[in-house]
């Protein structure tokens, strides 16, 4: 969902893990699509497929596996880890976060801590021919026509970074992630003809 | 809400009528005035556990317990998942396709447009039963097996060689992304429709009515998955666990 920004909670305690989903529940364009109390098998991969721009992790839920854990997600680039910390957790924990949450804040300032690191943004609206850009339209093209990266990447003189780079963006501002889907979208906006399919 | 033997049917209804077509599934029909759901499922000779289960999952997304995981077999959870999967593939998606047919007839102008949108849910329709097809063809007869050879003491040895060459842990990944189509197709409906000829209330009121299907057939999905995920699945490699073990 292009707009919204998806928050996985990792949180052993029950009600910690319902408070936190309760108050986001209630900001605008701020969701959790995925909680875990921290033991789950393969969490990492778990987490990963719900695809987070933010996590946010109790070290307590993780134990011994956190230091580790993290640098894994970190890995990531994408997505940004919070940590939900007691008052008195001790530095060298602390430090592995960049931005944390306190667990004994106020509603209110949680909330707005959660805003603020969401980072939430509101998009441009660009006017007229829809959202995509010229380039992205060139390339959206070139997908529907059933071409590979590679290939699109050749035709227009591009290296195949940038046009992956292009693809990711065009899912993201359209919301649509398959590529049947990209094509009834583009013939829906004369961007191409049913003659054109390869 | 935690939803117990001892409850009223009705009263779980009013509270979630979205439990219909689950207890339907079961071949319960309304109708069912204050009988308690122990007592419908002794009449029906139901398994309360089984169907506590189900009903809990299906309306808590948090509902997870095995506390009646002893008292109903594999094979009565395949039993499940088959008419579920027989409901969506013959009575949903059929639905949905009816009314995608409906908007293209009643708008000139958007006809080709709709037609699209046909052929793409089509193609949806296609993924999901080959999924279907190969949970029911080769996911379900295994697990059976494994069932069976229990069951049946003295058969385990057989399975053990296929169990390292499938197990269900597989199960969970290729239980993949059929989804993303069906969120496509929201969004095409929703954002992307081009707006020729489709001011008119009728158009509108069964746009409505086709989106309203969507989210609920993306919903009962969902629901069914974690069905699989957390009924089917821990089953299965209880039984895995003790083939190995005997080994």
């Amino acid at each position: 969902m292009a707009g919204v920004v998806n928050i996985v909670l990792v949180e052993s305690v029950f009600l910690l893990r319902s408070g936190i989903e309760s108050l986001v529940n209630e900001l605008p364009g701020i969701i959790i699509n995925g909680t875990f109390e921290g033991n789950e098998k393969n969490l990492l991969e778990k987490i990963k497929k719900q695809k987070p721009q933010i996590v946010i992790i109790d070290p307590d839920s993780l134990g011994n596996d956190f230091v580790m854990f993290t640098n894994r997600l970190q890995e990531d680039q994408d997505i940004k880890i919070i940590g939900l910390l007691k008052q008195d957790c001790p530095d060298n924990v602390k430090s592995r976060f960049s931005q944390f949450l306190y667990i004994s804040d106020s509603k209110h300032k949680l909330q707005e801590q959660i805003q603020n690191l969401s980072g939430k943004k509101t998009e441009k609206h660009e006017n007229g021919k829809g959202p995509l850009s010229k380039r992205e339209i060139i390339v959206l093209t070139e997908v529907v026509k059933g071409l590979t990266n590679q290939e699109i990447a050749d035709k227009l003189f591009l290296s195949i970074h940038t046009v992956m780079t292009h693809r990711k963006n065009i899912v993201k501002k359209l919301g649509i992630k398959t590529v049947s889907g990209l094509m009834v979208y583009a013939i829906m906006n004369n961007i191409v003809e049913i003659g054109e399919m390869g | 809400m935690l939803i117990i033997g001892k409850m009223k049917l009705a009263d779980v209804i009013h509270h979630d009528y979205n439990l219909v077509p689950v207890i339907n599934r079961f071949g319960i029909s309304l109708g069912f005035g204050d009988s308690t759901i122990e007592e419908i499922c002794t009449n029906k000779n139901i398994n309360t556990g089984f169907l506590l289960t189900i009903l809990n999952t299906f309306h808590d997304k948090q509902y997870f317990s095995q506390e009646y995981f002893k008292s109903f077999s594999t094979e009565t959870i395949i039993k499940y998942l088959r008419k579920a999967h027989a409901y969506y593939l013959e009575k949903k998606i059929p639905e949905i396709k009816q009314l995608i047919n409906q908007l293209g007839e009643m708008s000139e102008g958007n006809k080709k447009t709709i037609k699209l949108i046909a052929d793409f849910f089509d193609e949806y329709a296609a993924e999901f039963s080959k999924h279907v097809e190969r949970e029911e063809k080769v996911v379900y007869p295994y697990v059976l097996r494994l069932e069976n050879s229990i069951l049946d003491k003295n058969n385990t040895d057989e399975m053990s060689p296929e169990i390292g060459d499938y197990s269900i842990s597989n199960y969970e990944e290729s239980h993949e992304d059929v989804e993303e189509k069906l969120l496509d197709l929201k969004n095409l409906l929703i954002k992307y429709l081009p707006p020729i000829d489709n001011s008119s209330d009728l158009f509108q009121e069964t746009s409505y009515l086709l989106l309203r299907e969507i989210f609920v057939l993306e919903k009962e999905l969902n629901e069914h998955s974690r069905i699989e995920d957390l009924i089917l699945v821990p089953k299965v490699e209880e039984m895995e666990k003790l083939i190995k073990n005997q080994e």
